[in-house]
């Protein structure tokens, strides 16, 4: 399988680590949201560093796949709010953070965003020693668009090795596009039907901050909360279209799922349909309306009778 | 004084959101004009066409709808000024989240319906039902809400073997 070159990282991980010293030391952030390696061999984990001699324990490699945006939202307790705090961003990763602005949730000056030259991941289902091929990559890097993060303050110089790789969402979209409404229910009925409402894709995901979500409310219940076909049908359609015209495809939600349901696969499909439909794509610029709260006076409604 | 009415085999559910302002007024008008339109649909009044949450589809579908009608005023004409302009996006976006799932579109009909268009809600109710009909009843919800995701039956060889070791 190609391999994708990743030779920049060592030097990434030292600027990183600099960088994150220096902003420590200099007093410029109470605390800085990184990766650092886990025990497994090659494996990474986050990690939320606030003494400045700590900075050297940063990282960065192909197994650096959390998004840590999600740290940051008002439903995880694991940061103080304090001050300004700095943050590892890759390009997906900013994306969130962007939509996250975009709602009130953040503010541009309390971060201090320390960008990643990313070539790309490691998807989940490999040994996180492997080496980055075309096979082994995170499916959402193959489709990626944003391997610079725009607008950081700081931003390692290397440029990332970016081989064009099979879409492999494209590709999944098209496939069930092409079937018939009977085919297609039966694949999303076989795949929903594994899911044992963990709630994973929920806790991981940096849009899912609501303090209450409408579906665990029971008065009125809107979504069956027990892992059965129908509740768990109504859960995934419910969150997809929550997440529509919000999500940028970390696709966080895919790689924590236990039972391997392709979630991201409805949130690129939506990202898709609001292409074509309103021409936005989240995440690249910080909007206080989204595109489903705003409207044009000229929208389609070729669907309305 | 009615033509007597024609019997079928299949009887569709059809569950209309409708807002209080323009549609409700429009089918309160077929109504008093002394419209026949079938009686196959249950209208539930909302405020506007942007309360109408997507998930309210959704439950009429699992609760035993064979097809939902929305309608509202058109656009322009929104008593809440915007309610109805946001309502037009978020169901052309839902709209393609349940095709992508795998729900006949057939059964789910959008209208604008004014408080003067009684017999525009006649229209369209009577077309809905009849593609409705032709259909057939709504199985897929209602097969999900019956099925069980944790059976407990013992229907393969491994389980066997491990239910005959207890």
């Amino acid at each position: 399988m190609t391999p994708i070159d990743t030779s920049i990282y060592a030097a990434v991980s030292a600027a990183i680590r600099a960088e994150a010293q220096r902003i420590l030391t200099e007093g410029q952030v109470s605390a800085v949201v990184g990766y650092t390696a886990a025990r497994r061999k090659g494996s990474a984990q986050p990690v939320v560093i606030t003494d400045a001699n700590d900075a050297a324990r940063l990282i960065f490699t192909p197994a650096c796949v959390n998004n840590l945006a999600v740290y940051l939202t008002k439903a995880k307790k694991e940061i103080p709010k304090k001050g300004r705090i700095g943050i590892v961003v890759k390009g997906c990763d900013l994306k969130a953070l962007t939509g996250l602005m975009g709602e009130s949730q953040l503010k541009r000056e309390d971060l201090y965003l320390i960008g990643v030259p990313c070539a790309g991941v490691l998807a989940s289902t490999f040994d996180p020693a492997r080496e980055l091929t075309a096979d082994s990559i995170a499916p959402k890097c193959s489709e990626c668009d944003a391997h610079l993060p725009q607008g950081c303050d700081f931003l390692p110089p290397q440029t990332p090795a970016t081989p064009a790789l099979d879409r492999k969402y494209a590709a999944e979209i098209a496939r069930l596009e092409a079937l018939t409404p009977q085919e297609r229910w039966a694949y999303w009925k076989e795949q929903f039907a594994k899911c044992i409402k963990c709630y994973a894709c929920r806790q991981v995901c940096p849009f899912c901050f609501c303090e209450q979500c409408l579906c665990d409310r029971n008065k009125p219940q809107m979504v069956e909360t027990t892992p059965r076909p129908a509740g768990n049908t109504a859960w995934h359609i419910v969150r997809a279209m929550h997440l529509a015209g919000r999500c940028a495809g970390c696709a966080e939600c895919e790689r924590v799922c236990p039972m391997d349901i392709p979630l991201n696969l409805l949130n690129r499909k939506m990202a898709k349909e609001l292409k074509e439909l309103y021409d936005y794509e989240a995440g690249f610029e910080v909007n206080d309306k989204g595109p489903l709260t705003s409207f044009t006076e000229k929208d389609d409604q070729s669907f309305i009778k | 004084m009615h033509p007597d009415k024609p019997k079928h085999a299949f009887e569709p559910k059809i569950i209309a959101f409708v807002c209080t302002w323009c549609t409700y007024a429009g089918a309160d008008l077929a109504g008093t004009s002394r419209m026949q339109y079938p009686p196959n649909v249950r209208v539930l009044k909302f405020p506007c066409t942007g309360r109408i949450d997507p998930v309210f589809i959704l439950k009429a579908f699992q609760q035993g709808a064979d097809g939902v009608l929305v309608s509202g005023c058109h656009p322009g004409d929104c008593h809440y000024i915007a309610g109805n302009f946001h309502a037009r996006r978020r169901f052309a976006v839902f709209r393609k989240l349940l095709e992508f799932v795998g729900v006949d579109l057939n059964r789910l009909q959008f209208s604008w319906v004014s408080a003067a268009e009684g017999g525009k809600w006649v229209e369209v109710v009577t077309e809905l039902t009849e593609k409705v009909r032709a259909m057939g009843p709504m199985s897929e919800f209602k097969e999900l809400a019956l099925e069980e995701q944790w059976s407990g039956a013992i229907n393969t060889a491994e389980l066997k073997e491990a239910y005959n070791q207890i």
